[in-house]
C-alpha cells in the first residue's frame, strides 16, 4: 500500500478500503477532490430537511461535512479546550450568552449576510446578543406539556396537572434538566430566572413532594415515553412533541396557562473556525426566505425570518402548538446566563430534586 | 442409540448447565434480535412496527459520515487492541515474576485507568491535548494518534488485571523445568510462559476491542469533526431515540467484527499447529 | 518471585512500555484534573488556582453522600448479580470442548461489540410497557383465562391484563448495568477457571465429595483471583455509570456518577467534577490497597 502515490492515499481512501470488507463500496460516491471548499457545521438531530445541505453543496460547490450533538453542554465541552475544527454551531440563547463570556465565538460580518434583513425586528433585538454580533436566530420554540389526549381527557391547562393532580400519578415524565426546575417556578408564579433562594427551594419542595408521582426524569426523550405509551403526560420541548403527533394524532402538546421557557436556537461561528468565508455563505443560504420556510414547514419549529413566515401554509402558522397566541407569548420567559454561581444554583435544585 | 452417562466432568453435558447457558445467551442476545429486527423497520421511529424495508440499510451506507466514523472507530480498535495487549500482558508478567522498589505503587498506579470515573478521564485527556498543543487536521490516521493513546490507557489495565488472574495459577516450576533443559530466557517464555498465558491473553484482548469500539464517553472529548468514532456518531443520532438507520449500521458492525474475528482465527490456526 | 537485580534488562523491557504510556496519557492529564479540583471558577471557562479545598467541602456535602451509598448499594447488588449470572457461563466454557470454546466466548463477548447505547435501547424495547416481555406475558395471561374459564374461575387472574412497569426503576438500572458488565465478569473467571486442574477435581470426587461439596471446596477456592478481579472490573465501573441510570432509571436513580457527568457537562463546574471524582478515586484507591493486604496476610498464613 506504500507504493501508492501520496496523492491517492488520502484519508478517504484508507477509510472505504477499510470498509470494502462490508461490501459497501457500490453505495459509496465517488471520491471527492481533496482541495474542495468546505464547511463543518455542528447541529441539533433531526433539525434540518434532508435537502437543504444537497441544495446548498449544488449551489456554491462547498462541501458540508454535517455533525451533530446531543446538548448544549456537550457543544460547550467540545469547544472549550479549543475548537477541534468546527465552524457554523446552534446554541440556546442562554448559552450563546455564556460563549460570548468565554470568548468562544467568532463575530460575524453582517455585509456578508444579504438575507439579514428577513429576519424580525423583535428578534434582532435580543437581550443575550444585543447587536446581533455573534448570532443570528435560527428557530425558537417553547417548552410545555406533551400528552395523550384520549387518556388525559380535557387539556392539561395548567402545571398542576404535573405537579399536584394525582389523577395521573405514575403516568408523567419530566426533564432530568434545569427545564423542570423553569416549570417548576412558573407554576409557583415566579421568574424562572430567580436567583432567590427561598424561591428556588419552594420550586425544590414542589417537585420533591410530586416525586412519587413522577414516572421518570427523562433526557431529552419525553416524546418516545409518550408513543410508545409508558406515560401520558411529559415535560417536553414543542418540537419533539410536533415530531411524535405526525405519528401518533391522539398527542398534542399544550403551553400551560401560567407560562413557561421560551428559547432560541442560534447560529453562530465557533472562534477559531477554519472556514470562517464559507460559513457565513451557509448561514446566509439558511436566511434565504425560501430556505427557512422549507425548513420551517419540515421540522415544524416556529421560524424568526418574517419572510418565510409569508410562505408558510395557513395550518402551520394557525397551530398554537407551532405558533403560540399572543397571550400565552406575554407569558413566557428566556432563560438568561446570570454567571457560573447562579448557575451552581440551579444545578443543587435539580440534584436535590433527583437526590431525594 | 442410547447415550452414554455424562462423566463426572462433562460439566457442559449437564442439563441445568445448559439451560443456564441458554438462558444467559437469551438474555444477551434478546435485545440484539430486536436491534436487527428494527433496522428493517418502516418508521423512523423504533417504537412500532411498521412494515418492512432495506431502505435504512441504503440509507446507512450512504451515509459518508457513518461509514468514516465505522472506519476511524475499527482502525482505533484494532491499533488499541494490539497494543492494550502487549503492554498489559508485559506488565502482567513483570509485576507477577518479580520484585522491585515500587512494585505496589506500580501495580496500583496501573489499576486506576479502571478506577477513574471515565467522564473526568476524558476531560483529563481533552485538557492535556489542549495543553500540550495537539492540534486537529493531521492527515490520517495520524489525527486518529490521541484517541489510540487515550483508548489504550484505559484498556491495557484491563488486560493486566485478567492476564494476572490467569498467572496467579501458574506454576513456576515449569520454567525452571525449562531453563534447567538448557533453554534461554526468550525461549522459556516463548514455549512456556506465554502459551499459559494465552487464554489470559484472549479474554484480555477481547475485552480491550470492547472497550475500544464501545467507548463513547473518553472519545467525545479527543474527537473532533474529522475524527468522529462509531459510538460518537452514534450517540448524538440516538440520543432522542434509536432510529431504523442506526440500528442497520449497527447489525453492519456486528457482521463486520464477525467477519473479522471469525478471519484472525482462521489466520492464527496454522500457527496453532507449530506452537 | 524473583528480585529485579537478577535481570535488570527483562524487567525493563517488561514494564517500562505500561509505565511510559500510563505516565504519559493517564497520570500526567490526571494530574490536571488533580488540579483543577483546587481550582476556583473565574467565569464560563477560566479557573484559577487557589488550593482552595472548597470543592471538596462542597463535595462531602450530605446531598452527595447520599447519593453515593445509593450508587454503593446498586453497583454492590448489580455485581453480585453478575457474578451468580457468570460463574455457570464460564464455568461452562472451561469444560467445553475445544472445538466450542471459542465459539462461545465469541458469543459472550459479541454483543459487546454494538454500542451500549444502542443495545440499552433495544432493551427498552423488550422490557417496555408494550415490549415483548409484556407482549409474552398477556399471552400467557389470556392463555391462562381461557383454561381458567370452564371452571368460573377466569376472574381469578384479574380483570384484564396489566402490562408490569419494568423500566424506569432501579430494579431496571440493575438489569442495565449487569447486562452491560457482564462480559467484564465472565472473562476473568474464565482465565482463572481455565487453569484449574481437572485432577484435583477427580481426585476430591473419587474421595467421596459430592459434586456440591467439590464445587464449593474446590473450584471456588481455586477462582479466588478470578472472582476479585471480576468484582473489581465490574464494581468500579458500575460505581461511575450514568448513562444506564439515566435511560433506564426512575426517579430516585440518579447516581453519583450522573452528578460527577453533570458537573463537567451541564453544570459546567469542573472544580467541583474534579474534587467528586478525586474523591471517588481515593476511596477505590483505599479498597485496592485492603485487597492487597489481606492478600498478604493470606499468603502469610498459607
Amino acid at each position: 500500500m506504500s507504493k501508492l502515490p501520496s496523492r491517492v492515499f488520502t484519508r478517504r481512501r484508507l477509510v472505504q478500503s477499510g470498509v470494502a470488507v462490508a461490501a459497501v463500496v457500490p453505495f459509496l460516491p465517488k471520491s471527492l477532490a481533496a482541495q474542495q471548499r468546505q464547511v463543518v457545521i455542528y447541529n441539533w438531530d433531526s433539525y434540518i430537511d434532508p435537502g437543504s445541505i444537497p441544495d446548498f453543496e449544488r449551489q456554491t460547490g462547498i462541501r458540508v461535512r454535517y455533525d451533530l450533538f446531543a446538548s448544549n453542554a456537550e457543544l460547550f465541552g467540545r469547544l472549550r479546550a479549543g475548537n477541534p475544527g468546527y465552524d457554523v454551531i446552534f446554541p440556546t440563547n442562554d448559552w450563546v450568552a455564556r460563549m460570548i463570556a468565554a470568548d468562544m465565538l467568532a463575530p460575524l460580518d453582517h455585509g456578508r449576510l444579504s438575507n439579514l434583513g428577513n429576519i424580525g425586528a423583535k428578534f434582532m433585538d435580543a437581550p443575550h446578543d444585543p447587536e446581533r454580533a455573534f448570532s443570528v436566530p435560527y428557530f425558537w420554540g417553547t417548552t410545555g406539556i406533551g400528552y395523550r389526549k384520549s387518556v388525559v381527557g380535557q387539556t392539561p391547562e395548567s402545571w398542576s396537572t404535573l405537579f399536584t393532580d394525582p389523577t395521573h400519578a405514575g403516568r408523567i415524565a419530566l426533564l432530568n434538566s434545569d427545564d423542570t426546575i423553569y416549570a417548576a417556578l412558573k407554576y409557583l408564579g415566579y421568574s424562572l430566572n430567580t436567583t432567590n433562594q427561598s424561591e428556588l427551594d419552594e420550586a425544590v419542595e414542589l417537585l420533591i413532594a410530586a416525586k412519587p408521582r413522577i414516572r421518570t426524569f427523562a433526557p431529552d426523550n419525553g416524546e418516545d415515553l409518550l408513543l410508545a405509551g409508558e406515560v401520558d403526560l411529559c415535560l417536553e420541548y414543542n418540537g419533539d412533541i410536533l415530531q411524535v403527533m405526525e405519528e401518533d394524532d391522539d398527542l398534542s402538546y399544550v403551553v400551560p396557562q401560567e407560562g413557561g421557557l421560551l428559547w432560541e436556537d442560534d447560529m453562530c461561528i465557533a472562534r477559531g473556525a477554519p472556514n470562517v468565508e464559507e460559513a457565513h455563505e451557509f448561514i446566509d443560504y439558511i436566511l434565504d426566505a425560501e430556505n427557512a420556510a422549507r425548513i420551517a414547514e419540515y421540522i415544524l419549529y416556529p421560524t424568526p425570518n418574517e419572510a418565510a413566515l409569508a410562505l408558510l401554509p395557513e395550518e402551520i402558522l394557525n397551530n398554537p402548538a407551532i405558533y403560540p397566541s399572543e397571550a400565552t407569548m406575554a407569558k413566557l420567559e428566556y432563560a438568561r446566563y446570570q454567571g457560573e454561581d447562579v448557575a451552581k444554583m440551579y444545578d443543587d435544585a435539580l440534584t436535590r430534586v433527583l437526590a431525594a | 442409540m442410547a447415550r452414554s452417562r455424562p462423566g463426572p466432568l462433562d460439566y457442559t453435558r449437564r442439563w441445568w448447565l445448559r439451560f443456564w447457558l441458554l438462558a444467559t445467551f437469551v438474555f444477551l442476545y434478546a435485545p440484539i434480535v430486536i436491534l436487527v429486527v428494527f433496522s428493517f423497520n418502516d418508521s423512523r421511529r423504533n417504537i412500532v412496527w411498521q412494515g418492512f424495508t432495506t431502505d435504512y440499510y441504503v440509507r446507512a451506507l450512504n451515509n459518508l459520515s457513518l461509514l468514516e466514523a465505522f472506519g476511524n472507530s475499527l482502525t482505533i480498535a484494532l491499533l488499541s487492541t494490539v497494543i492494550s495487549t502487549v503492554l498489559g500482558g508485559l506488565l502482567a508478567l513483570g509485576l507477577y515474576r518479580f520484585r522491585f522498589p515500587g512494585r505496589s505503587s506500580v501495580e496500583a498506579a496501573s489499576a486506576l485507568p479502571i478506577v477513574v470515573p471515565e467522564i473526568c478521564m476524558g476531560v483529563a485527556l481533552l485538557v492535556f491535548f489542549a495543553e500540550i498543543g495537539w492540534r486537529p487536521g493531521l492527515p490520517w490516521p495520524l489525527s486518529l494518534a490521541n484517541i489510540v493513546a487515550g483508548h489504550v490507557a484505559f484498556s491495557f489495565p484491563f488486560v493486566a488485571v485478567v492476564v494476572r488472574a490467569r498467572l496467579a495459577g501458574f506454576d513456576r516450576a515449569q520454567e525452571e523445568a525449562s531453563k534447567d533443559l538448557g533453554a534461554s530466557e526468550w525461549q522459556t517464555f516463548r514455549y512456556v510462559t506465554l502459551p499459559f498465558m494465552k487464554p489470559g491473553l484472549i479474554a484480555g484482548a477481547l475485552l480491550a476491542m470492547t472497550l475500544s469500539l464501545d467507548d463513547f464517553v473518553i472519545t467525545f472529548f479527543t474527537s473532533g469533526p474529522d475524527t468522529l468514532t462509531f459510538p460518537v456518531k452514534v450517540y448524538s443520532m440516538v440520543r432522542f431515540g434509536a432510529t431504523p438507520e442506526v440500528n442497520a449500521a449497527s447489525t453492519v458492525l456486528i457482521a463486520v467484527t464477525v467477519l473479522l474475528t471469525i478471519l484472525a482465527v482462521r489466520l492464527q490456526r496454522p500457527d496453532k499447529g507449530v506452537a | 518471585m524473583q528480585s529485579w537485580r537478577e535481570s535488570p534488562g527483562v524487567v525493563v523491557v517488561l514494564l517500562a512500555p505500561a509505565v511510559l504510556w500510563l505516565l504519559l496519557f493517564f497520570l500526567i492529564p490526571l494530574g490536571f484534573i488533580w488540579v483543577i479540583s483546587f481550582g476556583e471558577r473565574a467565569g464560563p471557562v477560566a479557573i484559577d488556582i487557589t488550593w482552595t479545598l472548597a470543592n471538596y467541602r462542597d463535595a462531602i456535602d450530605p446531598l452527595y453522600l447520599g447519593l453515593f451509598t445509593r450508587s454503593l448499594r446498586i453497583a454492590a447488588i448489580s455485581t453480585v448479580i453478575a457474578l451468580v449470572i457468570a460463574f455457570p457461563v464460564a464455568f461452562a466454557i472451561t469444560f467445553a470442548s475445544p472445538r466450542l470454546k471459542p465459539i462461545l466466548l465469541l458469543l459472550v463477548i459479541l454483543p459487546f461489540f454494538t454500542n451500549m447505547l444502542i443495545r440499552t435501547y433495544a432493551m427498552i424495547a423488550v422490557l417496555r410497557r408494550n415490549g415483548y416481555v409484556n407482549f409474552s406475558l398477556e399471552q400467557l395471561w389470556e392463555a391462562g383465562a381461557f383454561a381458567l374459564q370452564p371452571f368460573g374461575l377466569a376472574g381469578m387472574l384479574g380483570e384484564r391484563f396489566v402490562p408490569l412497569d419494568l423500566l424506569y426503576n432501579n430494579t431496571a438500572v440493575v438489569f442495565g448495568i449487569v447486562y452491560v458488565y457482564l462480559p467484564f465478569m465472565v472473562l476473568p473467571l474464565y482465565a482463572s477457571l481455565e487453569r484449574l486442574d481437572r485432577s484435583l477435581l477427580e481426585a476430591s470426587l473419587d474421595l467421596g465429595a459430592s459434586q456440591f461439596r467439590t464445587f464449593f471446596f474446590v473450584t471456588v477456592p481455586l477462582a479466588v483471583p478470578g472472582i476479585v478481579s471480576g468484582i473489581m472490573l465490574v464494581f468500579i465501573p458500575a460505581m461511575g455509570t450514568f448513562l444506564i441510570s439515566d435511560l433506564l432509571g426512575g426517579p430516585s436513580s440518579q447516581l453519583i456518577g450522573n452528578v460527577i457527568e453533570r458537573q463537567f457537562k451541564a453544570a459546567n463546574n469542573w472544580p467541583l467534577g474534579a474534587a467528586m471524582s478525586f474523591l471517588l478515586l481515593y476511596l477505590t484507591f483505599v479498597l485496592l490497597v485492603l485487597r492487597a493486604w489481606f492478600e498478604k496476610r493470606d499468603r502469610g498464613r498459607g
